[in-house]
């Protein structure tokens, strides 16, 4: 075979050209790693909302929390099925909350988004979701118009900070009087206060958007779901929370999946048409090189493989390039409308092994292509050239 | 021969090599083309959405409803509100083909008496309209939702329901066509009173908004401000607008995908510019030889220098050019009338504007030029006895 | 001028100092290690075809140093290719070292140059980007040798031409000769049956281009390689043992 270190330094030598090559490589892997980023920070995002054994009750064919309404006499039922675990306080750990969206001016001044407003029973959240923590401020008295906001909301839209509020009717405003933390759920990009109030001060009144229900251990769903459902009546739909979670980035996630590998795609033509012109360029400039090495007794393939793996070095500097730079992004957050709930959630490029590997691979492979022909013409190459003056 | 025609017969020096770079910047036209088209067809929206139609919403969100009542002191049943010429009311549905559950379009139940009047660009037959109006559960799609789903006038179509659960039957009474590409023509128009006269008795008499036109849309601001006035001290407080201006705080929540897909058009220059330079900076390298030639026969450094951003600019422009020819058979024959047709809910309008084809072209000569700007400064620097000297 | 002429002249001298016996003895006990027969090599231009070799003879004893000469246009480098197997006969029968090499495939005909023929190129052509050492050892990476062994016998083949003190520094790094030194290192280190030099010397001084004669000479005497030189120079073909004169394709 021909020695590695021979493509090294021809690399090395036409550094202007292989880095020009290189750079192509790397925004498409640029993007398409960032595109991957965005999609696992959106799904850990809501997977983090989730939590095992752990059911949520909606209206039957509601995708999400919004449209679907639970009236308050099937939260008894709801408590009552089996399963239901019974917190400390001996009471049944069922949650019922009402969700809306609120349309809300963006802090940055561009344009209004919906932020989602979540009424709950106060007093129980802390059994519920023991990872909130307050971070500023103060929880929100039960009963009360006081609400707080997560973290990753409170600078993204107007009226959000401590001491500002909100009027969701005449004369029934809420109040800011906290910053939670949820550990990087989604959760941070809502703002929750009492459910009584909430629901009151948009006339609905007797029921709730959706149940969440904790069961004694995730044995007890099958069981729990066929008591809530077997009521044909009541109309309702039992999840476990993990997959309504998992549903409920379904097409966001679909959408920057297929719109980032579209546009890879589509730019990895012009990154490998790059390529292809370095490395053409390469062997007609090496000709009477290649001559010699044939000349020599290398065989054709030996060559073709040379110059192949010359093109796929060239993209993985390229892609390692892109993938660093990717990684850089992890330090951005990222605010868009999650198509399914109408409402925006706010998250995080998050990098995974497997994306950078994804990412460098593809890389690569955009190298065997781009090489490809040049490297047959490489091969091609008569030994005769070797004594061509 | 001129200094011009000498900087263009050097780039069929390596036609392989042209044709590729043609061929790549070509590409990087398309697709910057197509994002753009994207983004402009997304804006589209808002630049077509009427400035002289207010929308009467809930204050604070959009998915609470206001009551019926409203809509009557509009209308003149309870009232009238001076500057409003006609008015109608519109309530999210929120319906689902029961098969192909992911393919969105929007069921609305409006009034029929009114809702055609207050949208006119949405042309119906009138026999059509006047059996819709007598069919209580008769509806009227829109040509575009009629091809999607292969409906046709008479069939008999069963939807499923979200917000409003269970199945609803629906016939199909007439199909709109639009005479404005602003319109969605992919609306399933249902009867609000069917819907109505179905609900529990406590979720009755409510309406998802009202539309009104304005006599003068020189006064749409003061009319919606009356408006919002009037229900200033009911309840529910309204908030109205004109759907220009609706449309356009909608896009806000799209913001961050829209600045993203202007960053990603960004980079597609990038990599169009690095395949530019690329192909110039190799060509200069070849022909060092050939430059020493040239000075030595008297030829200035900024001949040599003009020869080479000369082929950079002829580069880009013939990349440019192809890209512009393949962009409108594909992005609007192809990719344009696909969306229309089943995405028309999100792309009612799909065309290459042509400030967007311009930009294109200009990008592709304007970065070609500055892609060419590093090598013709190397070249120019070029000393006659080392460009002698190099062969090849 | 005249220190070229007086290279000449010492180049002659030295000639004149070889043991005038030895060499017909030689030519004449040993078997023929290149054997052509009618060998023809046609090129086609616009239809025209055009018989660069015209049914040639050809018997080369094994451990002779010959010099091939002729005007510009006579043959002598289609000759040389193929007899260093980079090119194919249009008709007639080669044979070199005991193989028929007008009958093999271009697998085979690599793998058969790999390890018969040696080559010393006009350009040197030593590749940019790799160390004198890297180059010589080249050839070896086509045998089975492990990479110690490869870079002790580039060492020696250097040693051999005495450039072992240069062995790190890259071509550029190198005058024409000690290019032209690093390139017979190349052609020796497989220690091939056959050496084949096409204008060995077409690109260097005199001086220089004396060392590498009579390096060549070295190589034909010590190790007893068979050398096919094409040359214009007549220093040169003076330094070999017979020298062929090639017109139109035809020997005279």
């Amino acid at each position: 075979m021909v020695p590695v270190r021979y493509n090294v330094r021809n690399l090395l030598v036409r550094r202007t050209t292989t880095l020009f090559a290189a750079l192509g490589v790397g925004l498409v892997v640029f993007v398409l790693a960032a595109s991957l980023m965005l999609n696992e920070g959106l799904a850990r995002t809501l997977d983090r909302s989730g939590s095992p054994a752990t059911a949520i009750v909606l209206r039957k064919g509601s995708d999400s929390e919004m449209p679907s309404s639970v009236e308050d006499r099937a939260i008894s039922l709801i408590k009552v099925a089996p399963g239901v675990k019974q917190g400390a306080d001996g009471q049944p750990m069922v949650l019922g909350e009402s969700v809306v969206v609120l349309f809300q001016d963006l802090a940055n001044g561009k344009g209004k988004s919906n932020a989602t407003l979540r009424g709950m029973p106060l007093d129980r959240v802390q059994a519920f979701r023991p990872e909130v923590k307050i971070v500023e401020g103060r929880m929100a008295a039960p009963g009360s118009d006081e609400v707080v906001v997560g973290t990753r909301v409170v600078g993204r839209f107007e009226g959000l900070q401590i001491g500002q509020s909100i009027e969701l009717r005449k004369a029934r405003a809420v109040k800011v009087v906290g910053v939670f933390e949820a550990d990087g759920s989604s959760f941070e990009s809502e703002i929750w206060g009492d459910v009584e109030y909430i629901r009151s001060a948009f006339g609905r009144e007797a029921s709730v958007s959706s149940v969440r229900v904790k069961l004694d251990s995730p044995a007890a769903y099958d069981a729990f779901e066929v008591a809530v459902e077997r009521d044909k009546q009541l109309g309702l739909e039992v999840m476990p929370e993990l997959e309504f979670y998992s549903k409920q980035s379904e097409n966001t996630s679909m959408f920057i999946v297929a719109m980032g590998s579209l546009i890879a795609v589509f730019f990895s033509i012009g990154a490998m048409i790059g390529a292809m012109i370095t490395m053409y360029g390469s062997v007609a400039h090496r000709k009477r090189e290649i001559g010699v090495l044939r000349a020599l007794g290398f065989s054709r393939s030996a060559i073709m493989v040379s110059f192949l793996l010359e093109s796929v070095m060239l993209s993985i500097i390229g892609a390692v390039l892109g993938t660093i730079a990717a990684l850089g992004m992890g330090l951005v957050e990222f605010s868009m409308l999650n198509f399914t709930t109408f409402s925006e959630i706010t998250f995080q490029f998050t990098a995974t092994p497997e994306i950078l590997v994804r990412a460098i691979v593809f890389g690569g492979v955009m190298g065997v292509l781009g090489g490809f022909l040049p490297a047959i013409r490489a091969a091609r190459t008569p030994p005769i050239e070797a004594m061509r003056g | 021969m001129t200094l011009t025609s000498l900087s263009i017969k050097n780039i069929g020096h390596n036609w392989l090599r042209t044709i590729l770079t043609v061929v790549g910047t070509a590409i990087a036209i398309l697709s910057f083309v197509l994002i753009r088209t994207t983004l402009s067809a997304w804006e589209a929206g808002v630049d077509n959405a009427a400035q002289d139609r207010l929308s009467t919403i809930h204050r604070v969100t959009f998915v609470m409803p206001l009551p019926k009542r409203y809509f009557d002191e509009f209308n003149g049943a309870r009232g009238r509100i001076d500057g409003v010429d006609v008015a109608t009311f519109v309530n999210w549905v929120g319906h689902k083909h029961p098969v192909r559950e992911t393919e969105f379009f929007a069921t609305l139940a409006v009034d029929t008496a009114t809702y055609f009047d207050v949208y006119p660009e949405m042309s119906v037959a009138p026999d059509r309209l006047a059996a819709w109006k007598e069919n209580r559960q008769g509806a009227i799609i829109g040509e575009a939702l009629a091809k999607q789903f292969g409906w046709s006038l008479g069939d008999e179509v069963t939807l499923l329901g979200t917000i409003y659960p269970g199945d609803w039957k629906y016939r199909i009474e007439g199909i709109y066509v639009a005479t404005k590409k602003s319109v969605d023509r992919a609306q399933f128009l249902t009867h609000w009173s069917y819907l109505n006269d179905s609900l529990p008795e406590g979720q009755r008499d409510m309406i998802g908004w009202v539309a009104s036109t304005v006599t003068d849309a020189s006064r749409a601001a003061d009319i919606s401000a009356a408006i919002d006035t009037k229900f200033d001290d009911q309840d529910v407080q309204t908030r109205t607008m004109s759907e220009k201006a609706l449309t356009m705080e909608f896009l806000g929540g799209a913001s961050a995908i829209l600045g993203a897909l202007d960053i990603v058009s960004l980079v597609i220059m990038g990599i169009m510019m690095l395949i530019l330079g690329n192909t110039i900076a190799m060509g200069v390298r070849e022909r060092t030889h050939e430059y020493g030639v040239l000075l030595a026969l008297g030829f200035r450094p900024k001949h040599i220098a003009t020869f080479v951003v000369g082929e950079g600019l002829t580069i880009g422009l013939l990349g440019g050019g192809l890209g512009l020819l393949i962009s409108y058979p594909l992005v609007e024959q192809g990719m344009g009338r696909w969306l229309e047709e089943n995405m028309g809910a999100y792309f009612p309008y799909f065309s290459i504007p042509t400030s967007v084809a311009a930009l294109a072209l200009g990008m592709a000569v304007v970065l070609a030029g500055v892609a060419a700007l590093v090598p013709a400064y190397s070249a120019s620097k070029l000393d006659v006895i080392t460009a002698l000297r190099r062969i090849g | 001028m005249n220190e070229d002429t007086a290279a000449a002249s010492a180049a002659q001298s030295r000639v004149g100092k070889k043991p005038d016996t030895s060499e017909p003895t030689v030519t004449a006990k040993r078997a023929p290690i290149i054997v052509c027969r009618k060998i023809v090599r046609s090129f086609w231009r616009a239809k025209e075809r055009l018989d660069v070799l015209d049914e040639l003879d050809l018997d080369i004893p094994e451990g002779s140093f010959e010099a091939l000469m002729g005007p510009s246009g006579s043959g002598k480098t289609t000759l040389l290719n193929l007899i260093a197997g980079l090119d194919r006969p249009t008709a007639g029968t080669l044979t070199v070292a005991g193989t028929e090499v007008s009958a093999m495939g271009d697998a085979a005909l690599a793998k058969w140059r790999s390890q018969t023929i040696g080559f010393v190129f006009q350009h040197f052509n030593l590749i940019p980007v790799l160390t004198a050492l890297e180059n010589v050892e080249l050839p070896l990476l086509l045998t089975s040798l492990g990479s110690s062994e490869r870079k002790k016998r580039a060492q020696i083949a250097l040693r051999v031409v005495g450039l072992e003190d240069r062995m790190h520094h890259r071509p550029q790094q190198l005058s024409g000769g000690q290019e032209q030194r690093v390139g017979i290192a190349r052609a020796i280190v497989h220690d091939p049956r056959i050496i084949v030099a096409d204008e060995p010397t077409g690109e260097l001084d005199r001086k220089s281009a004396d060392d590498v004669l009579t390096l060549l000479e070295r190589l034909n005497k010590e190790f007893d390689k068979t050398i096919l030189m094409v040359t214009h120079d007549p220093a040169a073909a003076e330094r070999a043992t017979v020298v062929r004169k090639l017109d139109k394709g035809k020997l005279l």
